[in-house]
């Protein structure tokens, strides 16, 4: 199996396929099944795909009507030149794409994959093409000083206070809006860089029993959403790049 | 210099007590002045204000407590209140309460105090309990860096109290050393600006004379509405107003963030700076227990039934213990009423002091052991911390009918009565929350209302009675949600206020504290409330008793005592007829019953002729598309006194007697006789007006008092509105439906 797509090290071109988000599925399957198995049959691809297998069958007769596959009936299927060549481009979109939402957007592995699978159907050549600069570009970065995938590590976790979890901790960036809430908090020490813990959520989970500077204060739900913070600890372990 | 010092000392010393919610103001308070306060409102507004006098080295003081407050802004009455009595009313002093265990916070209030100018002493409050955190302050140092003396207090045990009067009066005397001006720097870009708006108003003195013109400069840039309604009344204000707006767009420019936030963090800046010169941290003595019985109370699983429990328990001792009290008070005043009568020669004022005067002083104390003992309850709940607790474990129910976590406790409370109910709203810091509590808080069935239920129910509905009573309990419920939203979308639109609540440390309550809350409730009760209920009651007294009709006095005389010689006469002619004695005392009872019930009548009669019978007679047109007939439009007219009347009203009217005398019935037999035509469904209705409207004068009266008498009025005119309206529409309806 080819690596991830970007050893080409030429220039990418993303041309429309032309085809339908689940015939570009299709293509992308059977390419992937070849790569692993020797020989690729219907079963497998509704056994990958969780399709019935009549569903299968009749895709890969459109599939070979564009001369993408050979396929005989209760026989193996292959890619034709040609099918090699749009699965190829089909692959190539999905991984750097999982990369661009893996590397750049710090996702977990598997919710990369997936958000990949859901974008790189729709996305435009044009968008496609700057998109893979864009993971290009991190990439000729990664190593040096900057490290700006980093600092938009950072700002990624930041959110609204009520989505921490009880005992997590997190420091405060801003307080949105322009409330008198706003101004109190403000006054009560809720300033940028502030430490802030959620001690527990209530009962029936609203309002929020905080701690912030040696004192205790509950908060309702909504009115926690306003107030971005960013966790200390980060919700889940990541794929570090560069130097770590 | 001597002469001036001398003056002084004869002159009063004026205090302000300025502090956080929470930070132990009240307890110091109380240490400077025990028991000695009075308590009025601040003029406009329902926030109490309290105040006390003292005498100390020579010099009266005088203490007032002001609101609880986090900032010196104004985005809130509490606040306005604490400023303007700074600015305006100019104390000697001001004793800036400060929680050492939470100083930081505390202090940044500290900061806007030193910026407006005020000759301050800081009481470090709670100090052991920072102790036990690990925290060694050296107040010395703090005082040095503030500018203001620092006096170690514990204002529950009355520890540090004479040093602190001893600063007090040394600050007012211009005597203490540690006492100056210092600046709060917020560095050279702010500092440029607040210059520039201060030359702009030197150059009218007049506002230098009445304000600190720094944090006049502060406050407008910090975008204040009420400082620049107080710069309007000064020529000069449209060009200082220019000068503010350039200065503020440099600031936000140049720190691309609001003018709030770069003030507000500088002012932590140096608190932080206070901070680390003047306190270290050591290991804790003490391991902190506040969490670990936060663990189990505000648990996921436990929560609810603790607090089900507390409000149990609080609801039984106040209710049910209360009622001995209550029974006592009831004889005793029952007593003296009859003392008075063997006293008193008969005659109007008679009536008019046993019944009228006597009975009213009653219908007052009575709700003195409620009131007793709810606000020892609530003082525990509040001092021990529990309240914060039970208002964030409730809040997420209480907030969806606009309401307040707090609002929750003085609800349950109404289910025993109203009146002390309430009172408690006090807990609730937020004025709007207070007045919708207070607003829905008679559609709380109140205890009083239960005998008319259970009358009812009891006669009209026989097994279903239970169902029935619960449903009226569910309905009052019902409305007063409805009605909290109705009072919010008309009155509040401003939606509903934020729950920024502090939950402090549990702590130990102090009996001391405990009995100065009951003290404090129940004399206020009884010089507030208890006179105008009085006066009220004796005035409806009056309506039900006159105008006198001696014509069916003297009709009903004259028929009786023709009845008694009639009877004397048949039981005469009877027994010269040699009728055994059994036979002849049989009649005799037959005979005097029958006088019995002319003599009931007689006083029916006379009832329906005083001007509370004509008022409930008058009423007619409106109780009679509810299905009443005019027994029940009088029962509830005397009804608005208290809903126990309702019954012994209707007893009267109904010729209904306690069941001893022949011809007379038992009530519940006596409202069902066809002829009062009352059916099952005019029953419940009538039961329904009762929950719904006014629960009682004494309702209306602590309404007044504690919301203010548009509220009470607004709350009079809607209930009787919203009872006649549901009546209605539930009387027709059922009627339609063929019941």
């Amino acid at each position: 199996m080819k690596q991830d797509g970007d050893s080409t090290g030429s220039e990418v071109f993303f041309e429309s396929t032309d085809l339908s988000a689940n015939m570009e599925d299709y293509m992308e399957t059977i390419s992937l099944l070849s790569s692993r198995n020797r020989v690729v049959r219907v079963k497998d691809i509704a056994k990958t795909l969780k399709i019935t297998m009549p569903s299968v069958s009749a895709a890969l007769n459109k599939l070979r009507e564009k001369d993408l596959i050979y396929y005989e009936k209760y026989g193996f299927i292959e890619l034709t030149d040609q099918g090699k060549r749009v699965a190829e481009l089909v692959y190539r979109k999905h991984s750097f794409l999982k990369r661009f939402f893996g590397d750049i957007l710090r996702m977990e592995q598997g919710s990369a994959d997936e958000e990949a699978c859901r974008i790189e159907h729709h996305l435009s050549p044009e968008a496609c093409r700057r998109l893979y600069r864009l993971v290009e570009f991190h990439d000729a970065e990664h190593g040096s000083e900057r490290e700006w995938t980093d600092q938009l590590q950072d700002m990624m976790e930041e959110g609204p206070l009520n989505e921490l979890r009880e005992g997590q901790s997190a420091t405060i960036v801003k307080v949105l809006g322009d409330s008198p809430l706003r101004k109190r908090l403000i006054d009560m020490g809720f300033r940028k860089g502030e430490r802030i813990t959620v001690i527990k959520y209530a009962p029936l989970r609203d309002p929020i029993e905080l701690s912030i500077k040696d004192y205790r204060l509950s908060l309702r739900v909504e009115e926690a959403r306003d107030i971005i913070v960013r966790p200390l600890e980060h919700r889940r372990h990541r794929r570090r790049h560069g130097k770590e | 210099m001597e002469r001036n010092r001398q003056a002084m000392k004869t002159r009063e010393i004026t205090v302000g007590l300025v502090g956080n919610p929470n930070c132990g103001k009240t307890t110091i308070f109380n240490a400077l002045t025990g028991a000695r306060q009075k308590v009025a409102n601040w003029s406009g507004v329902t926030v109490e204000k309290r105040e006390g006098r003292l005498k100390h080295a020579g010099a009266s003081i005088r203490v007032i407590d002001l609101p609880g407050i986090y900032s010196l802004t104004s985005y809130s009455m509490e606040e306005i209140i604490t400023r303007d009595f700074i600015i305006d009313d100019r104390p000697d002093v001001i004793v800036n309460v400060v929680d050492a265990g939470n100083l930081e916070r505390n202090l940044y209030l500290t900061t806007q105090l030193i910026n407006i100018g005020a000759r301050s002493v800081i009481a470090l409050n709670m100090f052991d309990e920072a102790a036990n955190k690990g925290l060694v302050i050296d107040s010395d140092r703090l005082g040095t860096l503030l500018g203001m003396p620092v006096v170690k207090t514990v204002g529950t045990r009355s520890i540090g109290i004479t040093e602190l009067l001893d600063r007090i009066v040394q600050v007012a005397q211009g005597a203490d050393e540690t006492a100056r001006h210092i600046h709060i720097p917020f560095g050279d870009d702010v500092e440029a600006e607040i210059r520039a708006i201060q030359q702009k108003m030197w150059e009218d003195e007049a506002i230098g004379k009445r304000y600190s013109t720094r944090w006049l400069s502060v406050r407008l840039l910090e975008r204040d509405t009420d400082a620049s309604k107080k710069l309007k009344a000064y020529p000069g204000h449209e060009t200082i107003m220019e000068q503010v707006a350039k200065s503020r767009a440099v600031l936000e420019r140049h720190f691309d963030d609001d003018i709030e936030t770069i003030i507000s963090d500088r002012r932590y800046g140096f608190i932080a700076g206070a901070v680390r010169e003047s306190v270290k941290k050591t290991a804790p003595r003490r391991v902190d227990v506040s969490d670990k019985i936060d663990r189990v109370i505000t648990n996921r699983y436990l929560g609810f039934p603790i607090l089900f429990l507390f409000l149990w328990a609080l609801f039984h001792l106040t209710f049910a213990l209360g009622e001995y009290p209550m029974n006592l008070i009831e004889s005793g005043v029952h007593q003296v009423g009859l003392a008075v009568e063997r006293l008193m020669p008969a005659g109007p004022l008679k009536d008019l002091i046993v019944d009228g005067v006597i009975g009213g002083v009653g219908g007052v104390i009575v709700f003195l052991p409620n009131i007793l003992i709810l606000f020892m309850g609530i003082s525990f709940m509040e001092d021990t911390g529990y309240m914060a607790r039970a208002a964030f474990i409730m809040d997420r129910v209480m907030h969806t009918m606009g309401l307040h976590g707090k609002s929750f406790i003085p609800l349950i409370m109404g289910f025993g009565c109203n009146v002390p109910a309430i009172m408690a709203t006090r807990s609730l810091e937020n004025r709007q929350d207070r007045i919708l509590t207070i607003l829905i808080n008679p559609f709380m069935s109140c205890s009083a209302r239960l005998p008319v239920y259970i009358l009812f129910a009891g006669a009209f509905f026989h097994d279903q009675a239970g169902t029935v009573i619960l449903s009226l309990y569910l309905i009052g419920i019902l409305l007063a949600f409805v009605s909290a939203k109705l009072y919010g979308l008309v009155f509040f639109r401003g939606g509903s206020t934020p729950f920024v609540m502090e939950l402090p440390p549990y702590r130990v309550p102090t009996i001391k504290s405990t009995l100065l809350h009951m003290w404090d409730r129940s004399s206020q009760y009884l010089r507030k409330m208890g006179g105008i209920i009085l006066a009220f009651s004796v005035v409806i007294w009056f309506m039900g008793e006159y105008p006198k009709s001696p014509e069916i006095a003297q009709e009903y005389d004259t028929r009786i005592s023709a009845l008694q010689s009639h009877n004397a006469l048949v039981i005469e002619r009877t027994r010269a007829g040699g009728a055994t004695s059994e036979t002849i005392e049989a009649m005799r009872a037959e005979l005097d019953a029958k006088v019995e019930s002319l003599e009931v009548e007689r006083i029916s009669r006379a009832k329906r002729n005083t001007m509370i019978g004509r008022l409930g007679s008058m009423l007619t047109p409106l109780t009679e598309p509810l299905g009443f007939n005019q027994q029940m439009g009088i029962s509830l007219v005397t009804g608005f006194v208290a809903k126990e009347v309702v019954v012994s009203t209707m007893g009267v009217l109904y010729h209904a007697g306690n069941g001893a005398g022949g011809a007379q019935q038992p009530i519940d037999r006596a409202i069902r006789r066809p002829e009062y035509g009352i059916t099952p469904l005019s029953a419940y209705t009538f039961m329904l007006f009762v929950l719904l409207y006014v629960p009682c004068l004494a309702t209306v009266v602590v309404t007044g008092r504690e919301a203010g008498w548009r509220w009470a009025f607004i709350s009079l005119f809607y209930q009787l509105l919203l009872a006649w309206s549901v009546c209605f529409l539930f009387y027709n309806a059922g009627k339609l439906l063929g019941f």
